[in-house]
């Protein structure tokens, strides 16, 4: 079944609206979102009355509304007939893709619009705060004052015992990630300079084992970011289709303490643990649908707010063993020079973290179409993109390509 | 500090938790929870089992993920537990909890087999996975009084 749906849409369209703390007029998350809406439907050269479907990530942390979709659609005067708010985290982004492609194969509608928009980093003035009470459960961790580096903490802790991964190890992932930021032209560290393995571990402590620069960076503004899906038939009428080769997602918990309560599931085994996570299910997933495998990636972006969550994702994403990720990276197989192109603007860690985002996509395709001004990878036609959030309980993984299988 | 004192019809209202001039949500003390609030009160803590299997579970489910039932009932824990996971927090997530930096928040694994979100204290320490954890019962940096295990 999952044949079928491998290649079977394409993105036919990209809109992207920006806004930083120093602009002159910063812009609200609805602001963002109904611009880059309807330059998405522009370049698609489309008829709003043509968008059959109208997905949207979760509600914008800095713009709460009940019904947030409902208040993107009244922007743009469309009229959708399946339309929906995507939760699951920061996986909800992808999922918007996810869920477009089944609603332009169901027949009912020819093209969907996918959009998330967030401007936390402009509008929300306690990052600290605000993001630790949004993930921890109110009731059964926030009264004894976690942040959120903490609660990752946890899984951090247990990696490093389970598979005797090390600081350093966790550190290099920063290092590479803050090359590619320095060729970003939107990178949050952008004119920060490279670092070193000694610069992260010389950090201050912030929740242990995490150190200040194994953390992300709260995005200093606000990106939305919209695509046109169409499927293959319709695609064809359009420039440069960016196929949809495959995708997966799962969720497996709420609240890290409560993910000590799943058991005798596929994905985690019979016993509690906090190391295996539905990213694997996701990547099997998306590989089996596109026929293809890690191998066949020429680049790779992952949604990853702490150093040693890349080492965890590159072993569930397939480019390493389970625990390897450490010598993976130690190796130099992600390194800026020569190594497996990995988070290509910088990731959360030099890129910055902004909620719910589709912005890692929207970088895979500017890549594989030779877009990337300052930072492009040579030979790049086919790419994965992973989405996470709530402390590893939701994940999702796409692989776009240039070509059609 | 004042030990609140958790009435039922306080749910629905909650208690609201605030950053500065933003809101962040609710502490929600609930229906389907007041039995585990009312135990910290009498300092116990109480689980939730399931009659039929016996296994134990988190004190917020409702229903049994082994057998179906939805019939479960409180239990009091023995308080014994060991150390699953930790973290020292230097960075404390608002100024109420900047009195208590560095502390030690993490899972303890209860021997009935249940995990729970908590604070540890090294007494004697050190806190390391696997370390013997008991439990007391503490007022935090919060000004609730919170079960909390002791390591080492």
């Amino acid at each position: 079944m999952t044949g079928k749906l491998g290649y079977s849409a394409a993105i036919v369209s990209i809109g992207r609206c920006v806004t930083k703390r120093d602009d002159a007029a910063i812009l609200t998350a609805l602001q963002l979102g109904a611009i880059a809406s309807s330059r998405a439907i522009q370049n698609a050269g489309i008829k709003r009355r043509q968008i059959g479907a109208f997905f949207t990530g979760r509600c914008p942390t800095s713009y709460r509304t009940l019904q947030y979709n409902q208040t993107l659609l009244n922007e743009l005067k469309i009229a959708p007939v399946f339309n929906t708010e995507v939760t699951a985290h920061g996986a909800g982004a992808l999922g918007t893709i996810e869920l477009a492609v089944l609603a332009v194969n169901s027949g009912l509608v020819d093209y969907a619009l996918c959009v998330t928009n967030e401007a936390s980093g402009v509008w929300l003035k306690d990052k600290v705060g605000q993001n630790a009470a949004g993930e921890s459960n109110p009731q059964f961790e926030a009264p004894y004052g976690p942040t959120t580096p903490s609660l990752y903490a946890q899984v951090a802790c247990r990696y490093l015992h389970e598979y005797g991964a090390t600081s350093e190890m966790m550190a290099k992932v920063a290092v590479e990630n803050r090359h590619w930021a320095l060729t970003h032209p939107h990178a949050a560290m952008r004119n920060r300079g490279a670092i070193t393995i000694e610069d992260v571990l010389n950090s201050r402590m912030i929740a242990s084992p995490l150190h200040l620069l194994d953390c992300a960076v709260n995005y200093p503004g606000g990106i939305s970011t919209a695509f046109i899906i169409t499927r293959a038939e319709l695609a064809h009428n359009h420039s440069n289709p960016t196929w949809i080769a495959g995708f997966g997602q799962q969720t497996t918990h709420e609240w890290i303490s409560e993910r000590m309560g799943a058991y005798d599931l596929d994905v985690i085994g019979h016993e509690p643990n906090l190391t295996n996570t539905g990213c694997a299910t996701a990547a099997r997933q998306a590989y089996e649908m596109s026929g293809l495998k890690p191998d066949d990636i020429d680049i790779v972006q992952t949604s990853a707010p702490f150093s040693f969550v890349h080492l965890m994702m590159l072993e569930e994403l397939g480019f390493c063993k389970k625990g390897e990720g450490g010598p993976f990276v130690m190796d130099g197989h992600i390194d800026f020079d020569g190594g497996l192109p990995f988070n290509t603007m910088g990731g959360y860690l030099s890129f910055g973290q902004m909620a719910q985002g589709l912005y890692n996509l929207h970088e895979t395709i500017d890549q594989i179409w030779g877009q990337a001004e300052g930072r492009q990878v040579p030979d790049a036609h086919v790419g994965l993109v992973h989405g996470h959030g709530g402390i590893l309980a939701s994940h999702s993984v796409m692989i776009v390509s240039r070509e059609r299988a | 500090m004042t030990e609140p004192s958790i009435k039922l019809e306080d749910w629905a209202q909650g208690i609201s938790m605030r950053a500065g001039p933003v809101s962040l949500g609710l502490y929600q003390p609930s229906p389907e929870t007041m039995e585990y609030w009312h135990g910290i009160e009498r300092r116990e803590l109480m689980l939730r089992q399931c009659p039929a299997c016996q296994r134990c579970f988190h004190p917020k489910r409702i229903v049994c993920s082994d057998c179906g039932s939805s019939e479960l009932t409180w239990v009091r824990a023995s308080g014994r537990g060991s150390v699953y996971s930790f973290s020292e927090i230097h960075r404390p997530p608002s100024a109420t909890f900047a009195t208590g930096v560095p502390y030690i928040n993490g899972l303890v694994r209860l021997e009935e087999g249940v995990h729970l979100f908590t604070r540890f204290i090294p007494e004697p320490g050190p806190v390391r996975i696997n370390a013997p954890a008991r439990l007391d019962f503490r007022v935090l940096e919060s000004h609730w009084l919170l079960p909390v295990f002791l390591v080492g």
